[in-house]
């Protein structure tokens, strides 16, 4: 039976040799914990798009100088923006074709009502023809990341300047965050 | 590596109407065939996990710049449990045997996955297409009786009938629909965020019963799954068919197809389908006249609400059937020093070369297409009782693909190993496929 052995023993010993040269070389599999994902995510936020009726009481067609709205973004409660936002960056741009100024409130609130941080600006009068524009970026990164993680109010107000009188024309917004991750 | 190994009944299995060199045969239970493969197309554990550098996010980004919905991840295992044979008359050849099989494919999901590691912000109106997902995955056990038959001294034809025992499978390869952002000037906002025709289905039959039983014991699941393997639950049916004609003495062409066959998943079926069309400008606020205790209106609750009710997701539980992968074999063989045979006239035996070379032409049929593989190689009978073949092959994981099978037999007893891509084995980090066979088995022949 001596042939039989050391055949078998010779099948062994290659097919043991092939599984101990067959070893993961100049890899380090450590690194595994370093990948990161980082996705950098582009999203609308809120827009709208106002005449003068939106200034006006809807019963007594009476001037309402100042209107508000708040929404809820539910999604910046979300275990991703929790765990992995380094980096935001939002950006509000108003097109105002009043004859009127208007001061413009973005106010961002966390769940109790408290406000995290807010960006504030006058938004100058304009015309149908040629109306103004104001484009605002708003960059929250480093520790005032975790305002942005607590919010989950978007309040809007806005504030007509000026008595009232011929207010024809409209303000239009548009709004959208630059969200960007590490997991 | 074993195609066309004319003294391995291995080789039936994979062309059932080769020429083989054997009167009988039977495998040691559980050892006359394990095989082992995996395999990555596009990327390999050194491209992400190189000691060089600590740089791992960089060569993640290079690597999924580099790779495509093309490229592809592949594991197949089988482990031969029964395999037995036997001559009968002059020209037939009866086997058969119960394999048991994992398969598992899967194409790169670039789009997804781009979307997943990098966003959308540097992809402005780029498509990220679902259809990307693409992946099938199944154990089996195979019950097969096939029949060789030499028609004359030039052509032989065989085939094999399979019976399958499903124990487990998936399979989401006709997914559909887009997700994009396209920039909107004059629109109402910067963006249009849209998913297009989302269509995603995953199929899945053995799962739903091992989902529902979380405390199950390792002896409770294995009883399952031994218990699904004798067609406890869902069954296939298939076939092998294929030639060898010996166009010369020395020259020979054959050609085979495995698994032209359909599983039929009936039992512990659960489907997954996620559909529907959205788009989104965001969210609009209306300013409405409110009294200090009135609530403003609720736009996320009415913004989900729209979103549930054009994009759906179910669960069903109808039947579904899946084709096998196909596998196709085509090759030549060229023969060289013809083998002295006994002298002695009750042998009938016709003389054998002992050095062969031949080009085998194979592949596997895909979700998206068929894989193909080259190999030229070598075959030499060194004696009648050790044999090795020197292989040489391209394909889609390598183009330096060097192949070894040595094959011995001592009295009745036989061992083979075979070992694809050695290359590969000397640092499996910088390898894209590995594969490895090995069985024992008692083969008789007439000398």
């Amino acid at each position: 039976m001596f042939p039989l052995k050391s055949r078998l023993i010779s099948f062994i010993a290659i097919g043991l040799s092939l599984i101990m040269t067959s070893c993961f070389k100049d890899v380090d599999f450590e690194q595994a914990q370093d990948i990161k994902l980082a996705p950098d995510l582009e999203v609308d936020l809120l827009f709208y798009e106002l005449n003068e009726n939106d200034f006006l009481d809807s019963e007594t067609n009476a001037y309402t100088q100042v209107i508000r709205d708040t929404v809820r973004l539910e999604f910046l409660d979300d275990e991703y923006i929790q765990d992995g936002l380094m980096y935001a960056e939002f950006r509000f741009r108003h097109e105002n074709s009043f004859p009127n100024d208007i001061k413009s409130k973005i106010r961002f609130l966390d769940k109790g009502g408290r406000e995290q941080f807010n960006v504030n600006y006058d938004i100058p009068a304009g015309s149908i023809d040629s109306p103004s524009v104001i484009d605002t970026i708003h960059v929250m990164e480093g520790s005032d990341i975790s305002r942005v993680r607590r919010s989950i109010q978007m309040v809007l107000e806005l504030e007509m300047l000026g008595d009232g009188k011929n207010i024809k024309g409209g303000l239009d917004f548009s709004s959208k965050g630059l969200f960007r991750f590490e997991f | 590596m074993l195609y066309n190994v004319d003294d391995l009944p291995q080789a039936l299995l994979q062309n059932p109407g080769t020429r083989i060199d054997f009167t009988k045969h039977i495998g040691i239970p559980f050892f006359s065939q394990i095989h082992l493969f995996a395999g990555s197309t596009g990327v390999n554990a050194y491209d992400i996990f190189s000691d060089e550098n600590p740089k791992v996010n960089q060569r993640v980004q290079s690597v999924m710049d580099r790779i495509t919905s093309g490229d592809y991840f592949s594991v197949n295992e089988q482990l031969e449990i029964l395999s037995f044979g036997w001559k009968i008359g002059e020209r037939g050849y009866i086997s058969a045997g119960v394999y048991q099989e994992l398969d598992v494919f899967a194409y790169f999901p670039k789009d997804p996955a781009l979307l997943a590691f990098e966003g959308n912000a540097e992809y402005i109106g780029k498509d990220f297409k679902f259809s990307d997902a693409n992946f099938s995955g199944e154990v089996l056990t195979t019950y097969h009786v096939g029949f060789n038959y030499k028609l004359d001294a030039k052509l032989s034809v065989g085939g094999r009938f399979k019976l399958y025992s499903g124990i487990f499978n998936t399979e989401s390869t006709e997914n559909d629909g887009v997700f994009r952002t396209l920039e909107t000037p004059g629109g109402p906002n910067f963006y249009r965020h849209e998913l297009d025709g989302l269509d995603v289905v995953v199929n899945t039959s053995g799962y739903a019963s091992l989902k529902e039983r979380e405390g199950m014991t390792v002896d409770q699941a294995v009883a399952e799954l031994l218990s699904r393997s004798f067609f406890g639950q869902n069954v296939g049916v298939g076939v092998d068919i294929g030639f060898n004609y010996r166009v010369t003495e020395q020259f020979a062409v054959n050609a085979s197809i495995q698994d032209l066959g359909l599983m039929f998943h009936q039992k512990d079926v659960e489907n997954y389908r996620y559909f529907g069309s959205y788009e989104t400008n965001g969210l609009e606020p209306l300013f409405p006249e409110l009294n200090n205790n009135q609530a403003t209106i609720p736009y996320w609750e009415v913004f989900e609400e729209q979103l549930d009710a054009n994009l759906k997701e179910e669960t069903t539980y109808e039947e579904y059937n899946t084709w096998r992968p196909l596998k196709f074999n085509a090759s030549f063989e060229f023969g060289t020093g013809k083998s002295i045979l006994p002298c002695d006239y009750l042998i009938s035996k016709k003389p054998r070369f002992m050095n062969l070379f031949g080009m085998l032409v194979s592949g596997v049929n895909r979700s998206k297409g068929p894989t193909y593989g080259v190999t030229a190689y070598w075959d030499r009978k060194v004696t009648d009782n050790l044999r090795f073949r020197l292989a040489y092959g391209i394909d889609d994981y390598s183009l330096t693909k060097l192949g070894l099978m040595v094959s011995s037999r001592f009295n009745n007893f036989n061992i083979y190993l075979a070992a694809n891509d050695i290359i590969g084995y000397t640092n499996l980090a910088k390898a894209n496929s590995a594969s490895l066979q090995f069985g024992m088995q008692f083969i008789f022949k007439d000398l």
